[in-house]
C-alpha cells in the first residue's frame, strides 16, 4: 500500500483542521477542528508504523491520541458548557471579560 | 514780604483761574447758573490776590524762586518765578482785565450754548497768561506762551458751528505756529550758547552774533503773537470770537505778551537790532492806523487799531524805552478792554433789540447803526472817554503813554534817518485820532439808521460796571497824578522817561485841535467810500493764499508723490514678505509638521500593529503561533 496518499490525506486533514480552528467562531467547532487535527497526527502515526511494520508503536501511540483525544473533548466541552452558562454564549471572542 | 508767603500767594494767584477753569467743567448742566457766579467770584479773589501781590512787593528788589524742574546727567534744569516790578504790573492787568471780562460776560455769555467751555477756556487763559509772566524759565515761558494761543484759537472758534469762525481760529492758530517757529529758534540758540534756560542767565549772553540771532529770532515770535508786519492779519479775523474774548485776549492781555517778552529779554537787543524793532513797530502802527480808518465793523476797527497801538509799543521798545512800552501796555488795556466792552454792550443791546422787533441786520457795521447817543448814554460816555484816551486826549491816561512814547521816539532818532519812522508814528496818531471820531461819530451821533427801528434800551447794569470801571481806569491819575506827567508811579519805578515839553503842550493844542476837525469833517459828510485795499488788510490773506497755499500745494503735491513711491516701495516690501511667510508656512506645514506627524504616524502605526498581536481573540493568537511556527520550520529545514 503506498504511504504517500496517506501523506496528504493528513496534511489536508491538520490544515483544514488549523482552518477551522482559526476560522470558526463557535467554540464546539473549534473542539472539531482540533479532534480533525488530531486524527490527523493519528494518520500521520499510524502511516509512519508502516516503515517499521515489525513494531507497534505507532498503533499504540495512536490509542493514546484517540483517549486524550476523548478527555480533551470532555474537559473542552465541559468548560465550554460552563462558560455557556455564564456568559450565555459560547462564542469565545465574546467573552471579553479581560478586555480593558 | 518772606519768600514763602510769596510763594504760596502766587500759587494762590495761579491756582484759582485754574480751579475757576475745572469747576467750570464739572459743574452740571442743572447749576449752570452758578457758572458764571463761581468764575467772578474767584477771579475777583485772583484780582485781590494779584493787586496784593503788586502793592507789597511794588518797588522791592526783585525776587528769584527757583526750584530744580528735572535734571539731564549733569545739566539741571530750574523752573521758577521771577517778580519785578514789570511782571508786578503784568499780573495787575491781567488780573484785573480778567475779573472785568468774567462780570461782563456773565451778563454777554448768559444762555450760551457752549457757556460751560467758554469759562473753562477764560479760566484757562488767565491762568496761562499769568504763568507766562511770572515765568524765568524760557522753556515753562514757551509752554505758557503756547498754551495762551491755544486758548485764543478755542475761543477764537467759540461758536464752532459758524464757519466763518472756524476758520479764522484755524488762520490764527496757524500764523502763530509759524512765527513761533522763531521762538524755537531763540530757545535753542540761547540755550547751546548759555547752557540755561533761565532767563535771567540767558539775557548775559554776550557773544555779539549769537545775540543778535536770538534777538531777532525772538522779534519773529513777537511779530506773531503781537501781530505785526506781516503776520498781522490773523488778529482782525480773530473778532469772529465772542467780544469780551476780543477784550481780554486780543487786545488787552495775550497780544501784549510779545511786548512784554521784549521787555523781558531786552538787554539781549542791541541797538541795531532795536533799530528793526522801531522799523517793524512804526510800520505796522502807520498801517494798522490806515486800516482802521477803512472798516465798517466795529470790531474790526478795534481790531486794527489794536495792531497799530502794539506797533507802538514796539516802536517805544526799539527806542530803548521799554518802561514807556509798558506804561502804554498799561493805559492800552483798559482803554481798549472798555471800547471792545462798550462795542460787546452796544452788540448785546442791539441784538435783544432785534430779537424783539423781529428785524435783522449787521449790527456790527457802523452804515447799519447812529442815533445810540440818547438810546445809551452811559455806553456813549464811556466809550467816549476811552476812545478819547485812544486818540490821546489830554487828562486821560492815554495822552500821558502816547506822550512819553513820541518823545522817546524823538529822542531815539535825534537828526537821521531815523526820523522817517518816528514821523510814521506821528502820521499814525493823527489817524488814531481820526478814526477815533469817525468810530464815535457813525455809532452815536449820526442820524440813526437801522437802529431807528429797534427800541433800545440802555445797558443792563453786569455789562455797565466793567465798561464803568475800565473808563474810569482810563483816567490821568491811573498814572500820575499831575495829568500832563507821565513820569508816575510806573514809570518812576521801572525806566523813568526824559521830557520834552515842547511835544507835550505841541501834543496838548494839536490833539483836540484835530479832533474837533475831524468831527466837522465827518459831520459835514456822508460815511465816505473806503479803499477796499485797506479794507481788506492789504489783501495780506490773498497774499498768503496765494504765495503760502500754491507753495503748500506744491509741497503737498511733491510729498503725496514721493509718499506714494515710499507706499510702493513698502508695498512691494511687504508683497515679498507675504510670499516669504507663505513659503516659511508651507515648508512649516509639510516638511517640519509632516516630517514629526510622520514619527508620530509611524509610531501609532507601529503600536498599532503590536498590539494587533494582543487583540484578547484566542483564534488571532492561535493563527499568528502557526504562522511564526510555519516560518520557524521554514528557516530550519531550507
Amino acid at each position: 500500500m503506498p504511504i504517500q496518499p496517506l501523506y496528504i490525506l493528513s496534511a489536508l486533514l491538520l490544515s483544514i483542521g488549523l482552518v477551522i480552528v482559526i476560522v470558526k467562531r463557535n467554540a464546539i467547532m473549534v473542539l472539531m477542528g482540533i479532534e480533525l487535527m488530531l486524527n490527523a497526527a493519528n494518520i500521520n502515526l499510524i502511516a509512519f508504523n508502516q516503515k517499521t511494520p515489525q513494531t507497534l508503536d505507532g498503533q499504540v501511540f495512536s490509542l493514546f491520541v484517540m483517549i486524550i483525544a476523548v478527555c480533551e473533548a470532555a474537559i473542552g466541552l465541559a468548560i465550554i458548557l460552563q462558560v455557556y452558562r455564564h456568559y450565555k454564549t459560547s462564542v469565545p471572542d465574546e467573552v471579553t471579560e479581560l478586555k480593558g | 514780604m518772606s519768600q514763602a508767603l510769596l510763594l504760596n500767594l502766587l500759587f494762590f494767584l495761579l491756582g484759582l483761574p485754574l480751579v475757576s477753569a475745572m469747576l467750570a467743567q464739572f459743574i452740571s448742566e442743572k447749576y449752570r447758573w452758578l457758572n458764571p457766579l463761581i468764575a467772578v467770584f474767584l477771579l475777583l479773589l485772583t484780582t485781590i490776590t494779584g493787586i496784593s501781590i503788586c502793592v507789597a512787593q511794588w518797588n522791592e528788589a526783585p525776587v528769584l524762586l527757583e526750584h530744580t524742574w528735572f535734571s539731564l546727567g549733569n545739566y539741571t534744569i530750574t523752573a521758577g518765578f521771577y517778580i519785578n516790578n514789570v511782571t508786578l504790573v503784568m499780573v495787575s492787568v491781567v488780573s484785573f482785565i480778567s475779573l472785568m471780562v468774567h462780570l461782563f460776560s456773565s451778563g454777554y455769555m448768559a444762555g450760551d450754548r457752549f457757556e460751560k467751555s467758554y469759562y473753562t477756556m477764560l479760566g484757562f487763559f488767565t491762568f496761562c497768561m499769568l504763568g507766562l509772566v511770572l515765568a524765568n524759565n524760557i522753556l515753562l515761558l514757551f509752554i505758557f506762551w503756547e498754551l495762551v494761543g491755544f486758548s485764543s484759537y478755542t475761543l477764537i472758534g467759540h461758536w464752532r458751528e459758524k464757519a466763518i469762525a472756524a476758520k479764522a481760529a484755524g488762520k490764527a492758530f496757524v500764523i502763530n505756529r509759524i512765527a513761533d517757529l522763531g521762538f524755537i529758534a531763540a530757545i535753542l540758540i540761547l540755550y547751546t550758547q548759555t547752557n540755561s534756560f533761565s532767563l535771567t542767565e540767558v539775557t548775559q549772553l554776550t557773544n555779539e552774533f549769537w545775540r543778535n540771532a536770538a534777538a531777532i529770532s525772538l522779534l519773529i515770535a513777537v511779530m506773531g503773537k503781537s501781530a505785526q508786519v506781516p503776520f498781522f492779519n490773523w488778529l482782525p479775523s480773530a473778532m469772529e470770537g465772542p467780544t469780551p474774548v476780543s477784550a481780554l485776549i486780543h487786545a488787552a492781555t495775550m497780544v501784549v505778551a510779545g511786548i512784554f517778552l521784549l521787555i523781558r529779554m531786552f538787554p539781549l537787543f542791541s541797538p541795531e537790532a532795536l533799530d528793526i524793532v522801531v522799523i517793524v513797530g512804526s510800520i505796522t502802527a502807520l498801517l494798522g492806523a490806515l486800516a482802521a480808518l477803512h472798516q465798517y465793523d466795529i470790531k474790526k476797527i478795534l481790531a486794527y487799531s489794536t495792531i497799530s497801538q502794539l506797533g507802538l509799543m514796539l516802536a517805544a521798545v526799539g527806542s530803548g524805552a521799554y518802561g514807556v512800552a509798558l506804561l502804554h501796555l498799561f493805559t492800552h488795556a483798559f482803554f481798549k478792554a472798555g471800547l471792545f466792552l462798550s462795542a460787546g454792550a452796544i452788540i448785546h443791546v442791539l441784538h435783544q433789540a432785534q430779537h424783539t422787533a423781529h428785524v435783522h441786520f449787521d449790527v456790527q457795521d457802523i452804515r447799519n447803526l447812529g442815533g445810540l447817543k440818547k438810546m445809551m448814554p452811559i455806553t456813549l460816555v464811556c466809550f467816549a472817554i476811552c476812545s478819547a484816551a485812544l486818540s490821546g486826549f489830554p487828562m486821560l491816561s492815554g495822552f500821558q503813554s502816547k506822550d512819553a512814547i513820541l518823545v522817546s521816539l524823538f529822542n531815539w532818532s535825534g537828526n537821521s534817518w531815523r526820523l522817517i519812522f518816528t514821523w510814521t508814528v506821528v502820521v499814525s496818531f493823527v489817524l488814531t485820532i481820526v478814526y477815533s471820531v469817525r468810530m464815535l461819530w457813525y455809532i452815536f451821533f449820526a442820524t440813526a439808521k437801522k437802529t431807528s427801528l429797534l427800541r433800545v434800551s440802555e445797558a443792563p447794569g453786569i455789562l455797565r460796571i466793567p465798561i464803568i470801571l475800565l473808563s474810569l481806569c482810563s483816567l490821568w491819575f491811573v498814572v500820575s497824578v499831575h495829568p500832563l506827567e507821565y513820569n508816575g508811579w510806573l514809570l518812576n519805578s521801572i525806566q523813568p522817561a526824559k521830557h520834552y515839553l515842547f511835544i507835550t503842550w505841541l501834543s496838548m493844542i494839536l490833539i483836540p485841535t484835530l479832533s474837533v476837525i475831524a468831527w466837522w469833517w465827518y459831520k459835514s459828510k456822508e460815511l465816505s467810500r473806503v479803499y477796499p485795499v485797506l479794507k481788506n488788510g492789504f489783501y495780506l490773506d490773498r497774499v498768503y493764499d496765494k504765495a503760502g497755499k500754491n507753495t503748500v500745494l506744491t509741497l503737498a503735491y511733491t510729498a503725496k508723490k514721493s509718499d506714494q513711491g515710499i507706499d510702493g516701495f513698502i508695498h512691494v516690501l511687504a508683497y515679498a514678505q507675504v510670499t516669504f511667510a507663505h513659503l516659511l508656512a508651507w515648508f512649516d506645514k509639510w516638511i517640519i509638521d509632516g516630517g514629526v506627524n510622520g514619527i508620530a504616524w509611524m509610531a501609532r502605526q507601529t503600536g498599532a500593529l503590536a498590539r494587533s498581536f494582543s487583540g484578547g481573540k484566542i483564534q488571532t493568537y492561535i493563527f499568528w503561533t502557526t504562522f511564526t511556527l510555519i516560518i520557524f520550520l521554514f528557516w530550519i529545514l531550507f
